[in-house]
């Protein structure tokens, strides 16, 4: 960042200017196709208990990655995504306390499946994808995460999830990771990702300490956000995480320290975009308290 | 000669040994060994898997990014046990060894604001977690669920956690070095890092005071709370060139319309002043005039020479 973003650009309401494209508005840039990143909702994902209803999350993810690649059938969408001959690998996040639910998994294997893919040809893992022969094989990647703050990064998205195909994973943390972007270009990983899929179902939008998971921070948001730029997915997500924290821990908690590599991502390392005005953002499905 | 060297080097390992075995045995002893001391039965939840121990190398095994926040201090080693029960309940006991009492303070004061739970030395219990520090040791426990049976669950197994975590231990001295008067003291935070600054009271996306491991910080707050409240942040160098490098470079990017007094109002309403002195800087945030601002920055009790 050119300018660093500090506690008085809250008191002057500036975040969002100095923050950048990333969250900005009426900063014209001229590119030439907007990245369309597609929210979508159901009412009836999760129960009272937060279980999921898989057929509801199926048609949630079947509908989204449709209206992201103008489809009407999700099999053939998925066929524009992969090939029948290659491998797949779906990265996925098993934090204990928020990991992709394994509904979820299961929805995007079961498509990719559908595709023509063999199912021993599609690896789903976290920690072992650098190592795991259908993730060093794999033609095709898939990015499955669910978001939430992080105490270093500031969000933990898509871009960050890859993290697991890093030699290093430190390496990538110095200054409030602003480096993640750079594993979108790892060998394993570079030109391979088809789809970044950010679980939304029940997002944390605030924690205490590295390794703390707290049910008082987590809200049943009932969403997916879908895309094929992770860039772009995760800045459509970072802006429902500061949106909820404006609502409930106020205007001047609504940055979580302080989440500059989805920015640097596209400024930086240039794998997608951050600028809202070069975002189409497309909500389906329940608009009950959407928040962006 | 040769005798005097060997008995030297015997007086040396001698008290080396000893200093060990006080660190060993008095002050609770080794992470690992709290599992033969610790209760595998918690009403109807049960040690659920082998327990694990962490160290400064194979934290980040652990703790899935973040590491490094307790990295920043002078953690020793980690031990977790998970326990089980039905309806799929989850309950985790962390046992931090933070090294020092001072250390174990820090990594409880940066994220408190829950009310007091009555276990080790200071605790906090809200939502299922159960935060407390005794001694060189800093304790989390996490309950998957956050009703009356977790809460009790949570209780009895921190009272039993505390138990061979050994005698009480002392505060970093730079809490003391903040003025008393108005001081919100369950507020008040220690630590070394940036991140930790950030998260506690954020201040800018730059590391503008140049924190790293070898500075000391500790942040008052005073006043009602909320809105209202005045933050002080002090932080000990370890050469006074460092404290006012670091004056310039957040007089440079937070505060360039301040004279040479290092004083200024800001968007708030309120003022801000930075003053540093000998390896010290202490910063004020939020005050309601000038002068109140440096009325505070003048009562820090700074240690005699």
């Amino acid at each position: 960042m050119n300018h660093p973003l500090t506690r008085r650009d809250f008191l002057r309401g500036t975040t969002v200017a100095v923050l950048g494209a990333s969250l900005g508005f009426g900063q014209d840039k001229a590119v030439p196709k907007k990245s369309r990143v597609i929210l979508i909702r159901q009412r009836d994902v999760l129960d009272e208990n937060t279980k999921i209803n898989p057929d509801i999350l199926q048609s949630m993810l079947d509908e989204a990655v449709m209206k992201l690649l103008d489809g009407s059938d999700p099999v053939k969408a998925f066929q524009k995504l992969v090939k029948p001959a290659e491998t797949v690998g779906i990265k996925t996040n098993v934090w204990s306390y928020l990991p992709t639910p394994p509904e979820l998994e299961a929805a995007i294997k079961r498509r990719v499946i559908d595709a023509g893919v063999a199912p021993d040809r599609i690896g789903l893992d976290d920690h072992t994808v650098r190592t795991n022969p259908l993730f060093v094989k794999a033609t095709s990647l898939i990015n499955v995460a669910p978001l939430r703050t992080h105490y270093l990064a500031g969000v933990c998205g898509c871009i960050k999830n890859y993290i697991m195909f890093a030699e290093s994973q430190p390496a990538y943390h110095p200054d409030s990771c602003a480096d993640l972007g750079s594993l979108y270009k790892l060998p394993q990983v570079m030109g391979k990702t088809r789809l970044n899929v950010l679980c939304v179902l029940t997002p944390q939008f605030h924690g205490r300490g590295p390794h703390n998971f707290n049910r008082r921070y987590v809200w049943s948001y009932k969403g997916l956000i879908v895309g094929l730029d992770p860039v772009a997915v995760d800045t459509i997500g970072l802006r429902l995480i500061m949106a909820k924290r404006r609502e409930v821990l106020g205007k001047a908690l609504e940055l979580p320290p302080v989440p500059k590599h989805i920015r640097l991502a596209d400024t930086r390392h240039g794998i997608g975009t951050s600028d809202i005005n070069a975002i189409e953002f497309i909500k389906l499905g329940w608009n009950e308290d959407t928040l962006v | 000669m040769k005798v005097i060297g060997r008995r030297r080097a015997f007086f040396v390992a001698a008290v080396f040994l000893a200093a060990s075995a006080a660190y060993l045995v008095s002050d609770g002893g080794a992470v690992a060994d709290f599992g033969e001391k610790i209760p595998k039965k918690i009403g109807d939840l049960a040690a659920s898997r082998k327990d694990q121990t962490f160290n400064r190398e194979t934290l980040y095994d652990y703790m899935d990014g973040g590491a490094e926040v307790y990295l920043a201090f002078d953690f020793r080693e980690v031990w977790s046990r998970k326990y089980a029960g039905p309806g799929g309940r989850e309950m985790t006991l962390d046992i931090f060894d933070m090294g020092t009492p001072a250390e174990a303070f820090g990594a409880f004061s940066c994220d408190r604001q829950d009310p007091d739970a009555g276990i080790g030395q200071e605790s906090e219990y809200g939502g299922g977690l159960l935060r407390f520090w005794q001694g060189r040791y800093f304790v989390t426990i996490t309950a998957s669920a956050d009703d009356r049976a977790a809460a009790g669950a949570v209780h009895e197994l921190g009272k039993e956690a505390a138990k061979p975590l050994g005698p009480p231990g002392a505060k970093p001295d730079m809490v003391a070095f903040l003025p008393a008067e108005a001081l919100r003291s369950e507020r008040t935070s220690y630590f070394h890092s940036v991140v930790n600054l950030n998260n506690r009271f954020f201040v800018a996306s730059e590391n503008l005071f140049r924190l790293d491991r070898s500075t000391d910080c500790v942040i008052g707050e005073y006043g009602a709370g909320g809105a209202e409240s005045i933050t002080l942040l002090l932080i000990r160098y370890p050469d006074p060139a460092r404290a006012r490098s670091a004056r310039q470079s957040f007089l440079a990017s937070y505060l360039p319309e301040a004279g040479p007094e290092g004083i200024a109002r800001t968007e708030n309403r309120k003022w801000v002043s930075v003053s540093a002195r000998d390896n010290f800087l202490a910063v004020v945030f939020d005050a309601p005039s000038g002068d109140e601002a440096k009325k505070l920055g003048a009562s820090v009790k700074f240690p005699a020479k």
